[in-house]
Formats: C-alpha cells, sequence, structure tokens
C-alpha cells in the first residue's frame, strides 16, 4: 500500500477538500463590487506621468534595496558558509567542532525572517535606507551560509585527499579540488536569492520600508486600482527581466537547476564568472550611495521605550498553545494548498497550450504579488480567518513552485510520455505517468523545505488577525512589549528550528527514495 | 464488390504519399507503403535513411508534412477517444525501452492499459496495482517469473528489462507492431533471443513492421523494405533480396566512408 511517486505528488491537493468545504462560510459579499473593479483596472492602469514617475522611482528603490542587501548577504554567506564547512575545518585543524558551532550559531539569524528583522532595526535605528537592505542582509547571509556548507561539505574529498597527499598546503589543496565545482551551485543558488530578495523588497515595503512596495499599499488601501496596476506592471517588466536574465547566465554557464542543486555540478566559462564576481562590488557600492545607505547609522541606536514593571505576567499569560498551533496549521495547510495545487493545475492544462501559458501567468502574478496584498484583496470577499491566511501565504508560494515544478518537469527525459501518447494515453494520464513520476520525489522534497521556509513566512500575513504568532507579534511590536516580542522572536526561532529539522529528515526520506 | 470484404481486403496500415520535411532535405519523400493484416516485414536501410521517422509517422507520433496515413482504409479520428483506442492498436517498441523507472514492474505494465483506463483506475493502479493475473500472463509469456511484478523496475537486469517492454507492449493488445532498432544495442545472443520473441509474438493477424541496421538477420520476415534518403528503394518478398539491391542500398554509404 505504498503510493508510488507520481501518486504522491497528488496527496497534498487533498487539502483542498476542507478548504472548499470552509470557503462558503467565510464568504462575504461585501466587496465583491471591489474585487471586479480590481481586476478589470488590470487591463486600464494609469497612464498619468507623475504617477508613472513615482512609480519608477519606486522601482528604482526596491531593486536597489534588493541588490544591496543581496549582495552584502552573498559575500557574507560566502564566508559564513565556508567557516561553518565540516571539510574546511577538518584540512585546515583536523576537526570539525568549530564548523558545528558556528552552524548552531547561524540557524538563529536564518529563522527570523527578514520582515522581523525590518521591523526590528526601524525600532532600532529609525527609517532609514539601511533598515531594509540589513533586514535583507542578515537572513540571507545565513541562508547562503547554509547552502555553501552543505554543498561544500556534500562534494566527494577524493580530490583534496589526492591533493593534501601530494603535499599541497591546506588552503591551496581546498581551493583547487572544491573551488571549481563548488563555485555553480553557489551561484545558481544565488541567482534565485536574488529573485527572493526583489520578492522581499517588496514585501518590506508593504510594510512602510520603501520602494514600490510602499507605493503599492497604499495605491490598495485608498482603492485606485488603476495606479496599483501600473505599479504591478512595472512590478513584473523588472521581476520578468530578472528571471530571464538570471536563467539566461545559469545556460550559459551551464549551472544547475534549482530542483537538481545537489547533484554535482559542470560549469562552463569560469574566467566570465569570476568577472562578473568581481564587477559586482563596485556596481553594489554604487546603488549602495544612490540609495543613501550610510553604514555610519548603524552606530547611532535609538533608544527603545521603557519598559512597565509586572510585564513578564502578561508574556506568561499570552495564549501560547493557540499561538503555537494556529501557526503550525497555518504552515501545513498553505504548504499542503502551495505544494498540491501546482501539479494538478498543469495536468489539467496539459491537453492546451493556451491553458498551460495562462496557469504559468497566473504563477507569475501570485509570486510577483506580496502575500500581505494579496490577503488585503482576499478579505474584499472572504472573512478575516486562518484559511484566509494561508490562502494568501499559499498562493504566493504556489508561484514559486509551480515555477520550480515546470523547471523540473522541462530536464526530464521527454520519452517515457511519449511513449504513452504513441500508445494511446490521454495528454493527462501520459503526463502524470510519464513525466510526473521522474520529477515527483525532488519536488516534494524541495516543497518540504519551502514548507519551513513558509513557516518563517507566516509573520508576513499576521495582519489577518488572530492566526499565530505573527499576529501576536504585530501587536507586540506595535505597542512596544519588548519582552513580549522577545519571547514570541524565541518561541517562533525554536519553532522553525523544530520545523527545519523535521522537514529536512522529510526532505532526505523523499530523496533516498524507495 | 460487397462492402464488408473492401474492410478485409484493405491493409492494416498504408501510407499514401507521405513526405516529411527536415532540416535541409526531406526526411521521407512520397512514400507509398501498405502493412496486411499478418505480415512480418523488415525494415533495411543505412543510418539516416528515414527508418526511424517512417515509424513515428506508423504510431503517430509524428505528423507527415503531407501525404494521407490510412489504418484499416480510413484515415484515423483526429481527437478523443476513438483516436487513442486506434493509437493503442499501434504498439511501438522503443530502442531505448521507455519504461517508467520510478513505477513497479505491475505498474508498468499497466500503463500500457492508460488508453483505456480512465482517471480513476489510473490512481488506484499507483496505490494497489490492478489486473494482477493479467500482467502474471503477459510475463510468463515471456518466460518472466510473475514474482518480478511488485519489483522496481529499477531492480531487473537489461535482458528482463528488455522482455518487460515486450510485455507491456503485448498487454497493449496491439494489431501491428513496431519496432525501432530494437537490436541495436544488444549482444548477438540477446539479440537473436529478442528476435525470436518478436517473431513469435507476430502471428497473424498481428502484423510486424521492424526496422534493421544489419541484413543479416532477415530470416523469418515475409517481407523486406529498403529505404535509401527517404526514399523506397525495394520492397519486396524477403527471399528475393539479393546481394545486389543491398549493395545498392547500403553502397555509397560504403564508398563515402
Amino acid at each position: 500500500m505504498r503510493p508510488a511517486p507520481p501518486l504522491l505528488l497528488l496527496l497534498p491537493a487533498l487539502v483542498l477538500v476542507p478548504v472548499l468545504l470552509a470557503l462558503p462560510g467565510l464568504l462575504h459579499g461585501g466587496g465583491l463590487d471591489l474585487i471586479m473593479e480590481f481586476a478589470a483596472a488590470a487591463l486600464t492602469p494609469s497612464l498619468d506621468p507623475v504617477v508613472l514617475r513615482a512609480l519608477l522611482a519606486g522601482v528604482g528603490v526596491t531593486v536597489g534595496m534588493a541588490l544591496v542587501g543581496w549582495g552584502i548577504s552573498l559575500i557574507a554567506g560566502l564566508v559564513l558558509g565556508l567557516a561553518s564547512s565540516r571539510t574546511l575545518w577538518r584540512t585546515l585543524l583536523g576537526h570539525a567542532l568549530p564548523a558545528d558551532l558556528i552552524r548552531r550559531l547561524l540557524a538563529l539569524p536564518r529563522s527570523i525572517h527578514e520582515l522581523l528583522w525590518g521591523l526590528l532595526l526601524l525600532q532600532v535605528l529609525g527609517l532609514q535606507p539601511a533598515v531594509a537592505v540589513l533586514a535583507i542582509a542578515i537572513p540571507y547571509s545565513a541562508l547562503v551560509a547554509r547552502v555553501v556548507s552543505d554543498l561544500l561539505d556534500a562534494l566527494p574529498t577524493a580530490n583534496l585527499e589526492a591533493l593534501r597527499a601530494g603535499g599541497a598546503p591546506g588552503p591551496a589543496a581546498l581551493l583547487t579540488a572544491l573551488g571549481p565545482p563548488l563555485l555553480p551551485g553557489v551561484l545558481s543558488y544565488g541567482g534565485y536569492r536574488l529573485e527572493c530578495a526583489l520578492r522581499s523588497a517588496t514585501l518590506l515595503g508593504v510594510f512602510g520600508l520603501g520602494g514600490l512596495g510602499t507605493d503599492l499599499k497604499l495605491s490598495l488601501q485608498s482603492l485606485e486600482f488603476h495606479e496599483l496596476w501600473s505599479g504591478l506592471w512595472l512590478l513584473l517588466a523588472v521581476m520578468l527581466l530578472l528571471e530571464t536574465w538570471v536563467g539566461l547566465l545559469r545556460r550559459r554557464w551551464g549551472m544547475p537547476r534549482r530542483l537538481a542543486l545537489h547533484q554535482p555540478g559542470v560549469g562552463r566559462r569560469g574566467r566570465e564568472m569570476v568577472l562578473a564576481l568581481g564587477t559586482l562590488l563596485p556596481l553594489l557600492v554604487w546603488v549602495g550611495r544612490a540609495l543613501g545607505v550610510d553604514p555610519a547609522v548603524l552606530l547611532h541606536w535609538q533608544p527603545l521605550p521603557g519598559l512597565e514593571s509586572g510585564h513578564w505576567q502578561a508574556v506568561l499569560s499570552l495564549p501560547w498553545p493557540q499561538l503555537v498551533g494556529g501557526t503550525l496549521l497555518l504552515t501545513v495547510l498553505a504548504a499542503a494548498l502551495a505544494v498540491g495545487l501546482a501539479p494538478l493545475q498543469l495536468l489539467v492544462a496539459a491537453p492546451w497550450p493556451w491553458a498551460r501559458w495562462l496557469v504559468g501567468f497566473s504563477w507569475v502574478l501570485a509570486r510577483l504579488w506580496p502575500p500581505p496584498l494579496t490577503l488585503l484583496l482576499l478579505l474584499f470577499v472572504l472573512k478575516p480567518s486562518l484559511i484566509t491566511a494561508a490562502l494568501a501565504l499559499g498562493l504566493h508560494n504556489l508561484g514559486i513552485l509551480g515555477r520550480l515544478l515546470r523547471e523540473g518537469l522541462q530536464d526530464q527525459s521527454p520519452a517515457a510520455q511519449q511513449a504513452l501518447l504513441a500508445a494511446g494515453s490521454g495528454p493527462r494520464l501520459a503526463l502524470f505517468y510519464g513525466r510526473m513520476s521522474g520529477v515527483a520525489r525532488s519536488y516534494l522534497a524541495y516543497g518540504a523545505y519551502r514548507s519551513d521556509v513558509m513557516l518563517r513566512e507566516t509573520v508576513v500575513v499576521g495582519l489577518a488577525g488572530a492566526v499565530g504568532l505573527g499576529s501576536q507579534m504585530l501587536e507586540s511590536l506595535s505597542s512596544f512589549a519588548w519582552d513580549q516580542l522577545a519571547a514570541l522572536v524565541l518561541v517562533y526561532a525554536l519553532l522553525t528550528l523544530v520545523g527545519e529539522e523535521l522537514s529536512d529528515r522529510l526532505r532526505r526520506r523523499l530523496l533516498r527514495g524507495s | 464488390m460487397a462492402r464488408p470484404e473492401a474492410a478485409e481486403a484493405a491493409p492494416l496500415l498504408e501510407f499514401r504519399q507521405i513526405s516529411v520535411d527536415g532540416r535541409d532535405r526531406l526526411r521521407l519523400e512520397q512514400l507509398d507503403l501498405r502493412i496486411n493484416a499478418g505480415e512480418r516485414v523488415a525494415l533495411l536501410g543505412p543510418s539516416g535513411a528515414g527508418k526511424s521517422t517512417l515509424l513515428a509517422v506508423a504510431n503517430g507520433s509524428l505528423t507527415p508534412s503531407s501525404g494521407q496515413v490510412l489504418w484499416q482504409g480510413a484515415p484515423p479520428a483526429r481527437t478523443g477517444r476513438q483516436r487513442r483506442r486506434q493509437q493503442a492498436r499501434i504498439g511501438t517498441l522503443w530502442q531505448e525501452l521507455r519504461l517508467i523507472e520510478e513505477l513497479s514492474v505491475q505498474q508498468n505494465l499497466n500503463a500500457a492499459r492508460l488508453a483505456h483506463w480512465g482517471w480513476p483506475r489510473a490512481l488506484l493502479n499507483l496505490l494497489l496495482p490492478l489486473e494482477t493475473e493479467a500482467c502474471a500472463a503477459a510475463l510468463r509469456e515471456l518466460e518472466l517469473d510473475p514474482a518480478l511484478l511488485s519489483q522496481p523496475v529499477t531492480a531487473l537486469s537489461g535482458g528482463q528489462r528488455q522482455r518487460l517492454a515486450l510485455a507491456r507492449l503485448l498487454r497493449q493488445q496491439p494489431s501491428l507492431l513496431l519496432a525501432d532498432e530494437p537490436l541495436a544495442s544488444l549482444d548477438p545472443r540477446l539479440a537473436a533471443q529478442l528476435l525470436a520473441l518478436l517473431l513469435c509474438q507476430a502471428q497473424a493477424p498481428r502484423a510486424l513492421l521492424l526496422s534493421l541496421h544489419r541484413p543479416d538477420l532477415l530470416e523469418g520476415f515475409d517481407r523486406v523494405i529498403g529505404l535509401r534518403q527517404g526514399r523506397l528503394l525495394f520492397d519486396c518478398a524477403a527471399a528475393d533480396v539479393d546481394g545486389a539491391s543491398l549493395r545498392e542500398l547500403y553502397g555509397s554509404e560504403a564508398g563515402s566512408r
């Protein structure tokens, strides 16, 4: 009774049953006309030059923040990743203990979402361009570090040992043996991080940290749908440009795709890669100065408002079980929606090229649109609830997972699918049996990883009210209850670490296969 | 002439003036061909002659640029269930087998029934493999142990995989068997075994069209077709193939090397 791989792929979609059952109870007719108005405005964005100029400036700021935050995280992540590599310490010192220690320490910045970092830094540093940059750079560095050290430690060490046995000094041997195979994987991952950084920068803007996100949120709240769509189409153009460009470089340099990151990389044109990395640094400095990022502000901390006495009782009296339970349920629902819907949509669309295009386009919009804005939009027609929040979070991640699934499918050989088609299977069953079989395990394994990203992300849909730690955190933050906030962040971090461990195990089990 | 007789007389598969455009020349050029029920036909030709293209047009995975393909005397249905059922009547043994590596032997055998199954059975087959008796019979027919049914395909040896692919093909219950150079990558002993199996399965009324690289394996075929640069060079009884026509078929290829 073990479900075979392609069936596994459809199991998460079972979550649709309870969600669809609950949906009628959540509907309220209130904003239906608003939603229609919003949809209609897609075709008639505002072309007012004043609006466009303001939006372009916003896009510039958002892209700049993303770029600088990402650049810093790439450099810091590489350094930290090397520092937490067991292979590296074993080669240099003969012991891997420092690596494990640094790994543990890096878990904390990683487990806190960039939005929380942003809001925390906002309190400490005031509204500064540097806040958004740092908010992206801190968790991203830790994420990059983890991937770098994982990739590094997964590389076969035979070459390294051969060089060491031949008398090469440690650092030189490391660079020669592990540098070239490591670079493609890291750069490929870095490309994805840049796309993530653009999404994060937009999201931070929604919470008031400047750039296009702020414009989008204001337009939505004042129901200026035409202006909203001008901003969205601009963002879409930038995002597609970035994705295309990253994709082009990935192909040109022969780098592995996200689902295949752990397969040994085969890079091409190494000199070009190194050159590109070399020009990155001056570019970052220039963009940073243009944004007005001033490293000196890091030294000027604003005093935090003092605490009243007796607060610890208030911390303890928070409804912890509901908060933790709500967060977990929200994560599971959103993850199942995102992981399960993507293959379902592809199967439904399989016979028609236009439908496949439409699904792909809906994914582009979904990953473009920050979840809190989706939530605001959903609240036009749905009551605030856990499911509403899960829908907003799930749809955003569907856009990301869907693209990965499609890339994974494209990388599969079409032979088995064609054979089934020639033997008379319908296009859907041929896709399901012939192609999805091969991609099922790696896609679900990525889904497991993505669900611990979603656990961190639950904070961004916290504004739907009464769902989990996220909303309580935003509430504590706005009422300056630092002790509550500290406790919440700690519990959250703990939860994400446990979640990470669980999803890691699930992923390893899935990848180990039958 | 009475209609039923006309239907009986119609060949299983007929090509009328089939052409397929290639990158710099026609891959098939105005080809006429008939395969009758019960015939065992070998398709000979040097590499690049268009053998694979011909087979791809025959099994419907390639649409010709011009010309007409007839199935039992009529143009095939364009879409829908009827078309799928017709396609299921033509079974292809692929050179690289095209088994689904992630599934078990039984699930692979049942994949041949997808033309007839709807989603419920297709899904159930992935949970509890269906039609065990029919699958076991298909394995037995090819002298494979039915105990293999629950094994993953990846656990099979090369020879077993070859037989499994053939068993899957039979489970499709085709009227016409196509095989694209099935012997090319096999050692001589395995090649002889597989060829014998294929010829044995292609009993009337089932027909066989098999492409070959080597002219020394023609024993057991009724008819031989020689294809060269997308054109029909000869189409005759197997006994009539002589050295001269073979030299003409492979001639300038040998000269150009």
